[in-house]
């Protein structure tokens, strides 16, 4: 047993050790230079582990949540008492979401408003979770063969988890909210009313809440506001529900995300590559848009009889009624539109 | 039970057993970056291809050698999903600072073993740790959070006595000491 522990002594190896460590290095070089190369050898390598993972992705789930309810079986009884009061309180917000809708709609209608970009919607399964060091990543089981392309959205129930950023054929990685390398533009809008919507850069830290960078230094966020994708550079889609802002208590502002990407199963991947639709000349709203005559310049004012008199009329029996000037009520609009 | 360093090991099979280390090392890897978070990822997964680099780097240095080493760790990378040669570099500086003090680390047993594992965990991690620290100050991104590393390295601490328990298992059965020291 004593020789298996003897050490040999026969190895000159500094000199091998000197070149692999400048290979190492080159390596490192290599690898921020061209990075594609080993995002194709780590895709290759996850498509291959796709069967196990998904055949062992039930089981482990499984372990999770039991392991999770361990803590949590000695707090359902107050649990319980604050769902039902989120319940009810949820109730009535649904209530108040179906009059707005219904008003959004007529709005929507009496403006013509500009539809929202139609957005393709991939289904996919978590297979996979990586908690690295320096990489928060999760591994969904669709990939190119699905239409899942690297820079698209990836959301949960609640808000967006996080983008794609290498994609295999039947698998693709998602860089998380969280992650070091998570840089989004966002629109956080204002919860006091006063300022209007404020444009900054979250940027994950591999800690549970982002970090919020203004764009500019003279707003003033508060907690509770809303944080949203801003769709800045038309590599995400506007409006993406990410969380709310708080106060990391160092002078600076976090967000708390709204999707728990530790638990998430299923998710969606968003599809944007259609361009958002142009929007009509400002000229062309409100009045023309809905099917109205644009109002006519007032005319001078001149003799009563002139005024009176209708300028060169064709001859027609029966003249066109003059419009009104007025706009219509809403109902109204909504029968010129149709 | 008759171990295989006190036998003739044919000269077919000493070429299989001389890759026994390197196929240990991918091993950990795999094992390591297997894309399950069990406890939810509340812990980072260990470092366990680093365990059988330090038990042949001191151990069997002619089958251990740097070449396996870089492999090693170009597998840790590609799986982990982390900077490119981030631990290429970290595996490859360690063992170069462990071969170079091999008798200090090889005379070490139960507690201070740990610890001189434990030395070298925390070169690998600050190495790695280094690394991707300037990568993010050229990129002007944020600087990693040391929790995770540290993390990892408790972590890899932890695992290393299972790890060389099954190690110095497929050491005595498939590889042994080399033939000169028997």
């Amino acid at each position: 047993m004593a020789n298996a522990w003897k050490i040999a002594r026969r190895s000159n190896v500094q000199l091998p050790l000197i070149l692999v460590v400048a290979l190492a290095v080159v390596l490192v070089l290599l690898g921020k230079a061209q990075g594609t190369l080993f995002d194709k050898m780590r895709a290759h390598a996850t498509d291959t582990m796709a069967p196990v993972l998904e055949k062992v992705r039930v089981p482990v789930a499984g372990f999770g949540r039991w392991m999770g309810s361990i803590t949590e079986i000695f707090s359902v009884y107050q649990e319980n008492l604050r769902l039902k009061d989120e319940n009810a309180r949820l109730r009535q917000w649904r209530n108040v979401a179906i009059v707005l809708q219904g008003r959004v709609g007529r709005y929507q209608a009496l403006l013509h408003a500009v539809p929202d970009p139609q957005m393709n919607r991939v289904l996919a399964r978590v297979i996979g979770r990586a908690n690295r060091p320096f990489l928060q990543t999760m591994i969904l089981d669709a990939g190119r063969n699905n239409h899942v392309l690297p820079g698209q959205a990836v959301m949960d129930a609640r808000g967006m988890i996080g983008r794609i950023y290498l994609t295999g054929n039947r698998t693709s990685w998602v860089i998380l909210l969280t992650d070091l390398n998570s840089r989004i533009p966002v629109t956080v809008a204002s919860s006091s009313g006063k300022v209007g919507n404020i444009q900054a850069m979250m940027t994950g830290d591999n800690r549970a809440q982002p970090s919020l960078e203004l764009v500019s230094r003279t707003v003033t966020l508060h907690a509770g506001d809303q944080v949203t994708s801003s769709g800045d550079g038309g590599l995400l889609p506007a409006g993406l529900p990410i969380g709310t802002v708080v106060a990391d208590g160092a002078d600076g502002w976090r967000v708390a995300l709204l999707a728990d990407a530790g638990s998430s199963q299923d998710v969606e991947v968003l599809n944007f590559s259609k361009p958002p639709e142009a929007p009509p000349a400002s000229a062309q709203l409100p009045a023309e848009a809905a099917g109205l005559k644009p109002q006519a310049p007032p005319a001078p004012v001149t003799a009563p009889a002139q005024a009176a008199a209708p300028a060169p009329k064709p001859p027609v029996a029966a003249a066109p009624k003059p419009q009104s000037t007025q706009a219509p009520p809403p109902a109204e609009a909504e029968a010129v539109d149709r | 039970m008759v171990s295989l360093e006190r036998t003739i090991v044919p000269a077919r099979l000493r070429t299989l057993t001389a890759v026994v280390p390197m196929l240990c090392g991918l091993a950990g890897v795999f094992i390591a970056n297997i894309p399950i978070s069990i406890l939810g990822g509340l812990v980072p997964p260990p470092l366990l291809a680093l365990a059988p680099i330090y038990f042949w780097c001191l151990v069997r240095p002619d089958l251990m050698t740097p070449a396996v080493t870089f492999t090693i760790g170009f597998a840790e990378d590609v799986l982990s999903g982390g900077p490119p040669g981030i631990w290429t570099l970290a595996f490859v500086l360690t063992y170069a600072l462990v071969a170079r003090q091999r008798d200090s680390f090889a005379g070490l047993s139960g507690l201070a073993a740990v610890l001189g594992f434990a030395a070298a965990a925390t070169i690998a991690c600050c190495v790695a740790y280094i690394s991707v620290a300037a990568l993010a100050f050229l990129s002007g991104t944020h600087f990693p959070p040391m929790a995770p590393i540290l993390g990892e390295l408790a972590m890899t601490v932890l695992f290393y006595a299972p790890s060389t328990l099954v190690v110095s298992w497929l050491h005595h059965k498939l590889v042994g000491a080399s033939r000169g020291d028997v």
